[in-house]
């Protein structure tokens, strides 16, 4: 399972995650070329019935009329078939008004019930004379047939039935193109009216529905389209509704538009309508409507007027339930079969249809292969937020880009198929570009992680550093105890992180005491390491050598030796006689200390015997400095902590510091240390301190208080 | 990086250094310093660190300095520093490090010394 996981993502990931979708965009491109034999099919024509439910055809004006034989007129009339003279009659009563065009969507194939033929054989007993008095319905209505332009309906055979005959009204004078018969739906034979009617007719047309209807739509059963020309043994047939207007435009001339791929249009007189390759209209439908429909027993009792028939086309046919043949329209209509030829006629005055030409299917697949190409390019740089943004604006300009071409033009543009089959391209887009961003975090989490350990070492180092700095480090009051010559004070405080800094205080014998102070330049363990040298070495040199400069020169030497992190150390080291008050002193590199006295405040002179910070220079002869102190006097020896304190904008300084140990003159040298700490914090004012703050406060008493 | 621009002023590789080198900026001050020390040998113009822009040194950067010094003395190369402003004068008189430096008190001073 994992391997197949693996399998799977790292195939995801081919090519930056853009290999896989290329394939999967070809396939889509290859599914959309051969839509007809998949189920998409289905979901393009609902799109397509769609488009026409939001946008139905305006039936504003009503140009035809349809006198349907219903369930009244049945009632009225008895059963069907009606004999012709009642038809005729009917007829006559629609000739009144004057119609444009008459048609009638019903085949007269056989002798009416009541022809005198009939009735003879039927009934022998008959007279020939009575027989021949008889009235002939089918001669009847022949006659009202003739009196106006009447189209009688033809239904197409692909197979020679019984019955089928060859219908004599095809179309006059009509010179199809090269090649067009063979794109045109053929019939081999036909169901039509008895010769004697057809004579009397001015027209016939075919009333067939798409031949396509019944094999690429079983299941739903949705008319979509309708043929308008149709060959009967080659003869050329126009469809019932179109021969209409072509007889009420006086034998209108019928012409047809075509290209490389079949039928483009059709033209009767001034009337064009687009149509496919096949000649198949795609009728834009509109709303059905009961208002044009008369029931045939309201015209026969003469319950309209005549004149609501002038200027009109009008049918006759079924609209009874069991009679008639039921049609399902786009717009989820059932309507009765005799509905579309009214809507046929209104397309064709009205001059619209809809438009899919060949062309369009290759618009289509252009629109897939460059959306597909885009998602490609895009989808990979983008986060996934805005991956799904980008897709989802694709797909909705996509599929408006339908909606608006049909609202605009009636075209018939598949903008959904492409989305539809842009998806799989687009879930695997955004599965790498997920897996890239999980395998990202997964890394940044790593990285967070390591910085925190390693963070966490360095912290351990610095504490492991900051431990052993004071850890030798001395408590002086628990050191001098009892101590009456003098009194020492002593204060460290490490900074969070730089500082190597240290303080020292022991008696070398009886009599003489050493102090001394010293500031590592480095931080974490090394220089905590260098101090702790120094801390040791000092104190056993100058316990060893009685001439103080050699000892610190010894110092150096010890120090360098062991120093490959080329680290310094700036020392002040000074050794007292605590019988005599005699000072002396060495100074390499450090600050010079304070000394207090009578209430004054002075720098020890240092400016002689200075040196550099002990290993700065390698090998410096270090030479010593002599003062007397006097009872009393105070020995401040600090680093660079308390003078280079910061606020921010200004170091605390020597001066600040002179001013803060005359003010804690009186005090205790503990007390006063203290105060130094309080008032260098103080001065900082909240900020982070950036080096160890060091002091040391030293106070003579003299001889004469010692011996007291 | 630290920004080190340089000049040349009579024979010498004029290095103008700015702003504080406290233990942060060490670091820095230490890698921007090194293709110049490479420069830093026998024959080739002594190395002049202008330190007028400089408000601040620490004694990481006082190490920086004395790690170049040495390492320039090695190769018997020439590095010295100029016109200090007086706290960072203040910190070499104090910590000596004209003993480990050559220091003086201008450029025009310092070329007039070392460009010869």
């Amino acid at each position: 399972m994992k391997r197949l996981a693996g399998l799977l993502s790292a195939a995801i990931r081919a090519g930056r995650g853009r290999v896989l979708p290329l394939i999967l965009l070809l396939a889509a491109l290859m599914l959309l070329h051969g839509i007809e034999r998949t189920p998409l099919l289905s979901v393009r024509e609902t799109l397509f019935d769609q488009y026409q439910r939001h946008m139905p055809r305006a039936r504003d004006s009503e140009p035809v009329i349809v006198v349907g034989i219903d369930s009244q007129s049945l009632v009225a009339h008895g059963q069907w078939p009606w004999p012709r003279d009642l038809l005729a009659r009917l007829i006559t009563r629609i000739q009144a008004g004057n119609p444009l065009a008459l048609g009638i969507d019903i085949v007269f194939a056989e002798a009416d019930r009541y022809s005198p033929e009939l009735l003879s054989s039927r009934l022998p007993n008959l007279s020939p004379d009575t027989v021949a008095s008889l009235p002939d319905p089918d001669r009847l209505l022949a006659r009202t047939l003739a009196a106006q332009p009447t189209a009688l309906a033809v239904i197409g055979l692909s197979k020679a039935l019984p019955g089928s005959v060859q219908p004599a009204r095809p179309l006059p004078a009509f010179q199809g193109s090269q090649g067009l018969e063979n794109r045109l739906p053929q019939y081999v034979g036909a169901l039509a009216s008895r010769p004697l009617l057809e004579k009397a007719a001015a027209g016939e047309g075919l009333i067939n529905g798409s031949p396509g209807l019944t094999q690429a739509e079983p299941e739903r059963g949705v008319l979509r389209s309708v043929p308008t020309l149709a060959y009967i043994n080659q003869l050329p047939f126009l469809s019932l509704p179109l021969e209409m207007v072509r007889l009420a435009l006086g034998d209108g001339a019928v012409a047809v538009d075509s290209d490389a791929h079949g039928m483009t249009g059709i033209r009767i007189g001034d009337y064009r309508l687009p149509t496919g390759p096949n000649g198949a209209l795609l009728l834009h439908f509109g709303q059905a409507s009961s208002n044009y429909y008369l029931s045939a027993a309201d015209v026969l009792a003469g319950v309209h007027p005549p004149e609501m028939f002038k200027g009109r086309f009008v049918i006759v046919g079924f609209n009874s339930t069991g009679l008639q043949d039921r049609i399902v329209t786009p717009l989820g209509d059932s309507l009765p079969g005799i509905d579309i030829h009214a809507q046929v006629i209104e397309s064709l005055l009205g001059g619209n249809a809809l438009r899919r030409p060949a062309w369009m299917p290759l618009l289509e697949m252009a629109a897939l292969l460059l959306a597909g190409l885009l998602l490609i390019a895009t989808i990979p740089a983008l986060p996934p937020r805005y991956a799904l943004a980008t897709f989802v604006v694709l797909g909705l300009q996509l599929v408006s880009t339908g909606y608006l071409a049909f609202a605009k033009g009636l075209w018939l543009y598949d903008g959904l198929t492409p989305v539809l089959l842009l998806t799989p391209v687009f879930i695997l887009l955004l599965a790498n570009t997920l897996i890239a961003a999980d395998r990202q975090r997964r890394m940044a989490e790593l990285a967070l992680q390591n910085s925190r350990e390693e963070q966490a070492r360095a912290q351990g180092e610095l504490n492991a550093a900051r431990r052993i700095q004071m850890g030798l480090l001395p408590e002086p009051a628990r050191r001098f105890t009892g101590e009456t010559r003098f009194s020492v004070a002593a204060l460290l405080e490490p900074a969070q992180t730089v500082g190597g800094d240290y303080y020292d205080c022991f008696l070398l014998d009886g009599q003489r005491l050493c102090l001394a102070i010293g500031d590592v330049a480095g931080k974490g363990v090394p220089a905590s390491l260098f101090m702790a040298m120094s801390i040791t070495l000092t104190g056993m040199l100058a316990r060893r050598q009685p001439d103080l400069a050699n000892a610190v020169r010894e110092l150096e030497q010890e120090l360098s030796r062991q120093n490959a992190e080329s680290l310094f150390v700036t020392a002040f080291i000074t050794v007292l006689d605590l019988a005599s008050g005699r000072l002396e002193y060495v100074c390499a590199g450090h600050d010079a200390p304070l000394l207090l006295r009578d209430g004054q405040v002075s720098r020890l002179d240092t400016d002689a015997i200075g040196g550099p910070p002990l290993c700065a220079a390698g090998d410096f002869p270090y030479e010593t400095g002599n003062m007397q102190l006097l009872p009393g006097d105070r020995l401040c020896l600090f680093t660079d902590g308390v003078t280079e304190a910061s606020n921010g904008r200004e170091l605390f300084g020597i001066s600040r510091l002179q001013a803060t140990l005359q003010a804690s003159i009186k005090a205790a040298p503990q007390q006063a240390v203290a105060a130094l700490r309080d008032a260098v914090r103080a001065f900082e004012a909240g900020q982070a301190p950036a080096d160890d703050l060091t002091v040391l406060l030293f106070e003579w008493h003299g001889e004469k208080i010692s011996e007291r | 990086m630290m920004n080190l621009p340089t000049r040349e002023q009579a024979g010498v590789l004029i290095v103008s250094v700015s702003g504080r080198i406290d233990h942060t900026a060490s670091e820095e001050f230490t890698n921007s310093l090194e293709p110049l020390l490479d420069r830093c040998v026998q024959g080739e113009p002594p190395v002049l660190l202008d330190f007028a822009g400089v408000d601040y040194i620490s004694s990481a950067g006082l190490r920086v300095l004395m790690m170049a010094s040495r390492r320039a003395k090695a190769q018997q190369g020439i590095f010295a520093i100029a016109a200090l402003q007086p706290l960072v004068q203040e910190v070499f008189a104090i910590s000596r490090f004209n003993l480990i430096v050559p220091c003086y008190v201008s450029v025009d001073t310092a070329c007039k010394v070392l460009g010869a």
